[in-house]
């Protein structure tokens, strides 16, 4: 920490980042490659994910559509803000 | 610790078992520990023809982590026990997570 | 790990969705191309469930010589246990499109 020559944005740490972008649009690419766009309600430690108003896209191409899901943390790549 | 107290419910009767490379093995729910580790007495292979080496073989233990999924024989689930129970977990879990 | 709820007690966490579609028909994707609809009668953090009236769909892709195919197949359980392990997503059926 002390002898970190990169200091992180304002100092805050990933999981600080994710509780930022709660209620903002978000891509969220999993191991397999599918992606997920949607509003993002929660994260938690394992980065178990809830999404509202989410679209899945397998291939690039939009596969459909969920009111809410839930997404287990193990199988997410990255969580990106659009 | 649900699910173990559930599957602990469900000891004597019959079940199949699916595990993670499409075996399904059918018969009677003999043991089950923490890590849903699965004791089966009586077994039978569902489509022996395609899985013909466990034919020989009476009862095994099945490690929890190969595990797909557990047919189940609804009649014996009390429905209602059971999703008590899930609301009852869910408060613990959000009390130990304070 | 475990303190984000500290960081962030006013806000709820993922699992909170799930409990609340206890009893209700949900959607839940897994590996291995496979997909569940069925009714929701428990769940623990690691996303074992336990559904009823549940209709699996299973996605094979057939290389009929390189022209490959996606065959679906269709099951039905009355009551299944699902490990944790292999859930990917959970959705309440009701509002996929």
């Amino acid at each position: 920490m002390e002898n970190g020559a990169i200091t992180q944005g304002e100092g805050k740490d990933p999981s600080g980042w994710l509780s930022e972008i709660i209620g903002h649009p978000v891509t969220v690419k999993l191991n397999s490659g599918v992606v997920y766009k949607g509003e993002l309600q929660s994260v938690d430690g394992y980065m178990n994910i809830a999404l509202e108003k989410t679209e899945e896209y397998v291939n690039g191409a939009k596969r459909r559509s969920y009111g809410d899901a839930f997404v287990r943390g193990n199988n997410v790549m990255y969580i990106a803000a659009d | 610790m649900l699910f173990f107290s559930f599957f602990k419910t469900l000891i004597d009767h019959e079940v199949t078992v699916e595990l993670k490379n499409d075996i399904r093995i059918r018969g009677v729910l003999k043991s089950v520990d923490q890590y849903l580790n699965i004791k089966l007495d009586n077994i039978q292979v569902v489509d022996e023809l395609k899985y013909p080496h466990l034919s020989a073989v009476k009862n095994v233990f099945i490690r929890g982590s190969v595990v797909r999924y557990v047919h189940l024989p609804s009649q014996s689930v009390d429905i209602d026990l059971l999703e008590d129970a899930t609301r009852r977990e869910a408060a613990n879990q959000a009390v130990k997570a304070k | 790990m475990a303190d984000v709820a500290e960081e962030a007690p006013s806000v709820s966490e993922p699992l909170d969705l799930v409990r609340l579609l206890l009893d209700e028909v949900v959607f839940v994707k897994l590996r291995g191309d496979r997909e569940l609809k069925g009714r929701l009668h428990a769940y623990d953090s690691h996303c074992n469930l336990v559904l009823g009236d549940v209709e699996e769909t299973i996605y094979v892709v057939e290389d009929e010589e390189n022209d490959e195919e996606v065959k679906t197949i269709s099951r039905k359980s009355e009551m299944l246990f699902v490990r944790g392990d292999s859930v990917v997503l959970i959705s309440p059926q009701s509002r996929i499109h």
